[in-house]
């Protein structure tokens, strides 16, 4: 079949129209879902997520929602823009104002096509596969291999004594039978005495070895009393420090708040924890955990969350404890004296399990923090970084007049007694320690 | 026989028995290692978060569930000195909970407002006390609001108020607004949200002070308005008016004072 030029034109006239018009189509209703985004995030975000209930509901779907409950036509529209009117009119909106005790804001200016591109857009939306907890960090698990080989060493090494021994006693009997020995009547102890006297010198060695390693022992032992390096008590809830600190960035004292008001950091109350988990309900392994805060703060999620004012307390375990005549006061250290949390317990946002007194070595592998020899929570420890920390800024070394609490001091300092100042300032800094941070009452009163 | 028989078994037991005895030391992490003296880490004498349920390593579930860290007595104020300006601004909030706040935002045994939102609208009236005079009163208000922002707000927000801080970043948290979409609101209105929480956010009461609150409500500011407190005097060119302001409020302040005190 043959076309002729002027059919061929026509022809593709009309493609090319088609094309043109679908392009235009296309473009517009581009615009259009990018309105019914906009809108969604600066509207109604704040409030209602896609696939789930917040502050309101899911709002997936939520045309199809109304429809099937039997709302009257455009009443999920007028609900929108004012939801009093909407109940006023429609008895499924007035059950709709039931599901949860907040109240809708009005949005009186948004136009009812503005109102459709926002829920053609929810409903274009996909709902995203859930993922299942994020990277697990290693560094626990190899203290934890090393605790468990030291543990087959103990078994294997207790092993081969009993082998050792019974193999020996195995032999003396066989003697015994085969007639070798002759059985001399004495009791093991006799037999013994006599072994020992017969080899003297080498029992005697051998004692003193075993008696000096004992003392050793003992010393060492009496080294690690009221040591609670690496202490890591089990907790009602397996808080992940990494989850919080680390991968949603929250500041320790969004929790520990009192710690620049207050001689303890705080342990966070439930309603702390709430301020997030009432939307954050997690996922796999995680919804276990967030259940026990929702039953300590009388939670359901449901219905835009609820609480039943049925609380219960949570009782954690306190990992770092000193004893009753040691004065420690976070306030002084955080706020006065500047220092980072992490000097005293570590990195906690790579703490993947709960909670627990870091050893010295791990904290002195922190950079930034000053390094220090002596067991955590000990006293040395302590007197240790009393000695070597600097207390902040001062006349002399910067030139400059600060309005701190140190600032004065030095100002003080360099009034009342210049050349003790001086001497002071001859490794270049002034401590703690030459403040007065080793005095006895300086801690214990 | 008999005898490597009961030779054999005996060191087994008495292997078996110092590994359990040796693997007891090491193993257990719910024991902070030996103690001397117990009684002095769990004294008698009442330390926040002590746990004094176990005592030498006998639990007393009884006293294991008493909090040691309690709930001041109800209408108990707390003692902020005796400069009238600082008393006023830390007096309780004047304004009620929200009506629905017990069942939204867990807010049980705060008094409550009687119609849902009155409160928050009426909040439209109220005044900052902290006023910023002057170009360097305002810096050091941002200085401060900008540490306690990063340290309470940051994670949700952003650091540039847009509504993108980690949380949301990471995924974990989605709907924090942009503070540039939030200028119609009051200050005061935005003291109350942060104070008894709206919506998604929860109270902050508990974690934040009066002043600090107020504080915030001034860094806010400064995402919510470009502009915001950035043609002020410098220190020593305050306009005249405002001496005469700052007298008559401290007159009513002092009544609180004696108030207080009574």
């Amino acid at each position: 079949m043959k076309i002729s030029n002027s059919q061929m034109f026509r022809v593709n006239m009309k493609w090319a129209l088609a094309l043109v018009l679908s392009v235009l189509f296309m473009g517009a209703s581009q615009s259009y879902a990018q309105e019914g985004e906009s809108l969604f995030k600066a509207k109604c975000a704040t409030c209602h997520q896609v696939f789930k209930d917040m502050t309101g509901p899911k709002l997936y779907e939520v045309r199809k929602k109304w429809e099937d409950g039997g709302a009257k036509e455009g009443s999920v529209i007028q609900w929108v823009q004012n939801w009093q009117k909407a109940v006023a009119m429609d008895p499924y909106a007035k059950q709709v104002s039931t599901w949860s005790p907040t109240a809708m804001s009005v949005f009186a200016d948004l136009t009812d096509e503005q109102v459709v591109a926002i829920f053609d857009y929810v409903d274009a939306q996909e709902e995203k596969v859930a993922v299942v907890a994020g990277p697990v960090d290693g560094t626990n698990g190899a203290t934890q291999e090393e605790e468990s080989l030291s543990f087959v060493w103990l078994i294997l090494g207790a092993i081969f004594i009993v082998i050792i021994l019974s193999v020996g006693g195995v032999r003396r009997q066989l003697k015994l039978v085969a007639g070798e020995a002759e059985d001399t009547g004495l009791t093991y102890a006799q037999e013994f005495k006599a072994w020992a006297w017969k080899y003297r010198l080498y029992v005697g060695l051998g004692s003193a070895v075993i008696v000096i390693s004992l003392i050793v022992g003992l010393f060492l032992t009496m080294y690690s009393v009221n040591v609670m390096s690496d202490y890591q008590p089990s907790q009602p809830i397996d808080f992940p420090h990494s989850k919080h600190a680390g991968l949603n960035g929250i500041d320790c004292k969004y929790c520990h708040n009192s710690v620049e008001d207050s001689k303890t950091a705080g342990l966070p109350t439930v309603n702390v924890c709430m301020n997030c988990h009432k939307q954050v309900q997690g996922q796999g392994e995680q919804v276990a955990k967030i259940q026990k805060i929702y039953d300590a703060a009388g939670f359901s999620p449901e219905g835009g969350g609820q609480y039943s004012g049925k609380t219960e307390p949570i009782v954690w375990n306190k990992v770092h404890n000193l004893p009753d005549h040691v004065y420690f006061n976070h306030s002084q250290h955080v706020k006065v004296g500047g220092v980072d949390c992490k000097q005293c317990h570590g990195d906690m946002t790579k703490q993947v399990e709960t909670a627990r007194v870091v050893p010295v070595e791990e904290l002195s592998e922190i950079e930034g923090n000053i390094k220090l020899t002596k067991p955590t929570l000990t006293m040395g420890w302590c007197i240790e970084c009393h000695g070597a920390k600097e207390i902040s800024g001062g006349p002399l070394a910067e030139g400059v007049e600060g309005d701190s609490y140190y600032d004065e001091i030095h100002r003080r300092l360099l009034n009342n007694d210049k050349s003790l100042y001086e001497g002071y300032l001859e490794d270049g800094k002034v401590t703690v320690k030459e403040l007065g941070g080793w005095e006895c009452a300086k801690c214990h009163y | 026989m008999k005898r490597t028989f009961k030779a054999i078994s005996t060191y087994s037991i008495a292997a078996i028995t110092g590994m359990v005895v040796l693997a007891s030391c090491v193993t257990d992490p719910d024991s902070p290692g030996l103690e001397y003296m117990p009684d002095m880490y769990r004294s008698p004498a009442v330390e926040p978060y002590v746990d004094y349920g176990r005592v030498q390593g006998a639990e007393d579930m009884e006293k294991k569930m008493v909090q040691s860290a309690m709930t001041p007595p109800a209408g108990a104020i707390p003692y902020y000195g005796t400069e009238a300006a600082h008393v006023e601004v830390m007096l309780p909030y004047h304004r009620l909970a929200p009506a629905t706040g017990d069942v939204t935002h867990g807010l049980y045994g705060w008094e409550k407002e009687d119609s849902l939102g009155s409160e928050y609208n009426a909040a439209v009236a109220d005044k900052n006390p902290l006023t910023l005079a002057s170009k360097e009163e305002a810096d050091a208000m941002f200085k401060a609001g900008k540490h306690l922002y990063e340290t309470k707000c940051m994670h949700c927000h952003g650091e540039k108020g847009d509504g993108n801080g980690p949380m949301v970043t990471s995924g974990a948290y989605a709907g924090v607004p942009d503070y540039k979409t939030k200028t119609d609101l009051a200050d005061g209105q935005v003291f109350y949200s942060i104070y008894y929480g709206k919506g998604a956010m929860g109270a902050h009461a508990s974690l934040l002070n009066n002043e600090q609150i107020w504080t915030l409500v001034h860094y806010v500011n400064k995402f919510r308005f470009d502009d915001y407190m950035k043609n002020l005097p410098a220190a020593g060119e305050a306009p005249v008016a405002a001496p005469a302001a700052v007298d008559s409020t401290v007159v009513v302040e002092d009544v609180h004072a004696e108030e207080a005190h009574h």
